[in-house]
């Protein structure tokens, strides 16, 4: 016999609170009266505060007509005589929509609305009987931190207007749809006992049975309040357990599926709707990052900003979030991540009196393991984010509370919260964060965010009104309504039994986040190396006048802007883009008037350089990434000029069946390798070994659909369908100079021409290759690979300010969801005795899977941007095998040389004691700059290889944190390995 | 028209996340494919209306815009 399901068909009892909890949301409003005339002008956005207007005047919008147009904005005005009205009893404007609206009443900044608000209070702003409206929309199709269906599906660049009312709010039915918010979401959760939600559905029931439907009347909705008082709230039957905190917050995305200029406007709604919930709600406090947002709201909205600033003062509103931006965590040098925090802290301290001791990044890709150390000297210590615990795809992060020790040793404070960043308080995303706490047992509160995020906005009247309610519900943890500064300082605390996540925060999701947009990546590289440029020849330079302190400001300021978490990564629509390449040519532009000169070609790195190096040449036989040069053999010593060393003979490379040899200095072999036709490399000798097998040095191109986070993500079985490329243009021997020789080989898809030159370079074992491509893929990846012989057994990966030792093999599955790993300027496929390491200028995806190592070099990804990559790119790598131990060699110098070429700046004036120590061999400058006060020399060293050195100094210096404040004063440094190290001097 | 609509309306498309290509255009109806979020906007035959009307407000030419949808492939279902 056939199993017959049973299934009930008529409505549940709970289907049935729902249902009369929909009815009684009808009654919420009273007197309802339309405004009119309404009037607009449409416009679009053109600045951060600048509108371009569609209309010379404004004109009347009635309900019913069509209104916004596509990345419209619209002003509103509205005038009333409010003359025969009771002002009372409290009066408010009732308007549904889809857009961002910001509300100004009688002059007043007096909030806004938007698709999870319909309501803004008038009374305070009524001091006589006119009413004048004014209203700023901005409305969008893509938001994703509303959670009413009713604009969820109106969703739309066209909206059809439903008319702007004044109304009174029945606030005893108003509290009651509070109470049944919370009971409706509780006698539906799971996470609830299930004898606790059916004596809910039974209390619940029986409260609304108080009121005939067919005549809500005030009384019978005051007896169904007082049920739910004394039979629910006054229940103990039903204990909870479990502590939350909580920090209302908002995310606030500064670029994303809306460009920059619109952020403006969205923190300004933001700030003013948290201020008037702070107006209403004496407990309520809120906390809001990135320094950059108050800049904003400070320059274009200083009454707003005033009203902030006395609201931080009084402890209700609160700063968090040391970095000037929420700026992706894997991608920027270590000197970014430090601006980020100095520029941040800056800020807070001119504007507010003070610095955080907070880093908050709810939604940042992952976190590099250099972060802790930069964080603890830039004066913060507590790291917050989400995203580790919520979007793993493989394991579940082991801790939300736990130290964080990074790369050098040093610890900060983590809370990852078990649940995401986007909450609205209902209780049963309470409940669910403890149930998912798992470091109940050190005592530590778990804390829960909450607010509307990603496009602004934060938390609203319900929110707070069912955090007033949690502690009498029963079954629910016991929660408080704290700052962030009071979550942090009194959970984390040495007493507290802690465990240790040691390395990076690595995000096992958005891996394709390395490499998506690859320009962007192209000029952070080039730009981070500019800036370093820019500062050293200001300072040092012969011919330079003042130091440009403020152009120099002005300029990275804009530039950390470019590393925010949705730019950098390439999470975001066309415009952003567009936006982002505006910015950084006019950022390129400003660093290249500093470094322009007439002078020699001058070492920028602090490093001795011997090798060939490009130097631009008009009339050299080369062209380089678009510039026509000449690569020729030079020495410069650390900060000096190079000197051209002429080839003593030509002979320096030879062909002996199929095999390219180069001969060293002595005219012995150093490289010998053989070429397959598409440019990859059969064999590849140095030292008497073989360092490539099968496919090394060869394009790999496959397809690349991850889904709905298309930009963000690539699979963990990517490699499952290669995809062929046509050989188009068989390699070789283009061009021969007594110092480099170019092999050219070009390939091709139907829509894709990918050309590459290949170099040899007298004297050495480096060869170097140059990617020129017309790249018109959908959906693919590109990457290099170099599967290889040796017994490799770890990765190694450059952080920026040292290495990250990776094993390459996938036991776990912690390794093997580690197939994608960012990495900067080289990286070392390392076999103890040998190695290979690859270098680049601007790439940062690395595969390590179970068939070798690739580079990632393009992507071609549809969502946000179905324009993205698309397009010209032209970029290089180089290849070097290594005949001895990684750690012997000098392979981070060598990055940062390619990464660094020789600037016409020259002679620079470095004093002789920055020579000395750079010369030591041990730290590397990362930067030199005045500093933030103008007085000081401001010196950045970094240890790149793990070594534990004491150097004696030839004078005394000030060691200073990152924010330049002076820590110690000595005459020997004792460096510890990866650590960065700050010391001021005179200049 | 492409260059009209590649420099005026494409941007104002794109600037909510939307995307369209320029497929034709015969004198009398322009031919346009909505990609991104455009593709499944639940309001765009009154955002078509309003280009339709930007064009003539534009240009003094009276355009019908006659669009398909091509949706990512990961909603393409």
């Amino acid at each position: 016999m056939a199993h017959i399901k049973v299934v009930r068909r008529s409505m549940r009892p709970e289907d049935y609170i729902r249902l009369r909890y929909g009815w009684l949301k009808r009654y919420r409003y009273r007197d309802m009266t339309p405004l009119s005339p309404v009037m607009i002008r449409n416009a679009r956005q053109t600045g951060e505060n600048s509108f371009e207007f569609y209309e010379d005047e404004p004109y009347e919008l009635k309900p019913g007509d069509l209104y916004y147009t596509p990345d419209g904005s619209i002003f509103f005005t509205v005038e009333a005589d409010l003359a025969g009205v009771d002002r009372s009893r409290p009066l408010y404007l009732f308007y549904q929509t889809t857009g961002e609206v910001i509300v100004k009443v009688n002059g007043h900044w007096a909030g806004g609305v938007d698709p999870n608000r319909e309501l803004v209070d008038l009374t305070p702003y009524l001091t006589d009987g006119t009413l004048h409206i004014e209203m700023l929309g901005f409305n969008r199709s893509k938001p994703d931190d509303e959670r009413n269906p009713d604009t969820m599906a109106k969703r739309g660049c066209r909206q059809v207007f439903d008319g702007l009312f004044l109304c009174r709010v029945d606030e005893n039915v108003r509290a009651l749809c509070y109470d049944l918010e919370l009971l409706t979401d509780m006698l539906g959760a799971e996470i609830f006992d299930e004898d606790l939600r059916a004596f809910l559905i039974r209390e619940t029931d029986a409260a609304l049975n108080c009121i005939d439907f067919d005549d809500v009347r005030d009384a019978d909705v005051s007896a169904a309040r007082r049920y739910v008082e004394e039979h629910i709230y006054g229940s103990t039957t039903y204990k909870g357990s479990g502590r939350v905190a909580m920090v209302a917050h908002s995310h606030l995305d500064i670029a994303y599926y809306w460009r920059r200029i619109h952020t403006v406007q969205k923190n300004l709604r933001t700030v003013l709707l948290q201020m008037r919930l702070m107006d209403k709600y004496p407990e309520f406090t809120y906390c809001h990052t990135q320094p950059y947002l108050y800049e904003t709201l400070r320059d274009h909205y200083p009454e707003v900003f005033a009203e902030l600033t006395e609201k931080v003062r009084a402890g209700r509103f609160e700063p968090v979030g040391a970095m000037y931006v929420e700026p992706d965590c894997n991608i920027p040098n270590a000197e970014s991540l430090i601006r980020q925090c100095l520029y941040g802290q800056t800020f807070y301290e001119e504007a507010f009196g003070f610095t955080v001791d907070s880093c908050w990044l709810p939604d940042v890709f992952g976190n590099s393991a250099i972060l802790p150390q930069i964080l603890k000297k830039s004066g913060v210590d507590y790291f917050v984010s989400n995203k580790m615990s919520t979007w793993n795809d493989t394991n579940r992060f082991p801790h939300n509370s736990f130290r964080w020790r990074g790369l050098d040793g040093t610890e900060v404070y983590a809370s990852v919260p078990p649940t995401h960043f986007i909450s609205w308080n209902e209780p049963s995303g309470v409940a669910e964060n403890w149930a998912a706490y798992q470091d109940k047992n050190t005592g530590v509160e778990t804390l829960q965010m909450f607010g509307y995020g990603d496009g602004g906005s934060g938390a609203t009247e319900e929110m707070i009104e069912l955090m007033r309610r949690f502690d009498r519900l029963p079954g629910m943890p016991k929660t408080r309504h704290v700052t962030a500064k009071t979550y942090l300082h009194e959970n984390f605390t040495p007493d507290k039994p802690l465990s240790v996540w040691d390395g990076e925060l690595y995000l096992e999701m958005h891996r394709g986040t390395f490499t998506t947009k690859a320009k962007l990546k192209d000029y952070n590289r080039r730009l981070e190396e500019k800036f370093r440029a820019a500062e050293l020849v200001s300072l040092f330079g012969e011919s330079k006048g003042d130091y440009p302190a403020g152009t120099l400001r002005r300029l990275y300021k804009k530039f950390l802007l470019q590393q925010f978490h949705d730019i950098l990564p390439g999470s975001h629509i066309t415009p952003v883009f567009e936006d982002a390449v505006r910015d950084l040519e006019e950022i390129e532009a400003g660093l290249d008037a500093i470094l322009r000169g007439d002078g020699a070609p001058t070492d920028l790195t602090g490093f001795t350089r011997d090798g060939c190096e490009f130097l631009p040449d008009e009339t050299g036989p080369a062209t380089r990434r678009g510039v026509r040069g000449r690569f020729v053999r030079i020495h410069a010593e650390p900060f000096g000029a190079a000197k051209e060393i002429p080839a003593e003979a030509d002979d320096w490379l030879r062909e002996e069946n199929g095999n390219w040899i180069v001969s060293g200095q002595d005219g012995s072999p150093v490289l010998t390798v053989r070429f397959a036709p598409d440019g990859a490399i059969d064999s590849l000798q140095s030292g008497g070994c073989e360092y490539a097998a099968e496919g090394f040095n060869r394009l790999r191109l496959f397809d690349d659909r991850p889904g709905f986070y298309d930009a963000w993500d690539i699979l963990p079985d990517y490699e499952e369908k290669a995809l062929d490329l046509t050989l188009t243009r068989p390699l070789a021997l283009t061009l021969q100079t007594p110092d480099f020789a170019e092999f050219t080989a070009a390939q091709a898809t139907n829509s894709s021409r990918i050309t590459r030159v290949l170099r040899l370079f007298r004297s050495e074992n480096r060869i170097e290759t140059e990617v020129r491509a017309d790249w018109q893929e959908d959906h693919k990846l590109l990457k290099v690979g170099f599967p290889t012989p040796l017994r490799a057994t770890s990765l190694v990966t450059d952080t920026s300010a040292g290495f990250l030792r990776r094993p390459l093999h996938k036991n776990t599955s912690w390794e093997q969801a580690r197939f994608e790993v960012c990495s900067h300027k080289y990286f070392v496929i390392d076999a103890e005795r040998r190695g290979i390491a690859v270098y680049n200028d601007g790439k940062y995806g690395v595969g390590a899977t179970e068939n070798g190592v690739s580079l990632s070099l393009l992507r071609a990804t549809e969502r946000p941007d179905p324009t993205a990559d698309r397009g010209a790119h032209c970029f290089c790598y180089a290849i070097e095998p290594l005949t001895g131990p990684f750690l012997a060699s000098d392979v981070p110098e060598k990055a940062l040389r390619y990464n660094s070429p020789l600037l016409p700046v020259g002679p620079l004036r470095v004093p002789a004691f920055l020579t000395r120590l750079a010369g030591t061999g041990v730290l590397s400058l990362s930067a030199a700059k005045l500093s933030e006060d103008g007085r000081r020399l401001i010196l950045r060293l970094t240890e790149l290889k793990g070594e534990t050195r004491t150097l004696p100094l030839d004078r005394t210096v000030t060691v200073c944190d990152l924010l330049e404040r002076p820590v110690s004063v000595t005459d020997k440094l004792e460096i510890r390995p990866f650590e960065i190290i700050t010391l001021a001097t005179d200049r | 028209m492409q260059a009209y609509f590649e420099k005026t309306l494409l941007p104002l498309l794109r600037g909510d996340g939307g995307e369209a290509e320029f497929i034709g255009f015969d004198g009398q109806t322009l031919s346009l494919r909505f990609r991104g979020e455009c593709s499944k906007c639940g309001v765009l035959p009154r955002c078509a209306a309003w280009c339709e009307a930007k064009i003539l407000r534009d240009t003094g030419k009276t355009v019908r815009i006659a669009f398909t949808r091509q949706k990512p492939y990961f909603w393409d279902t």
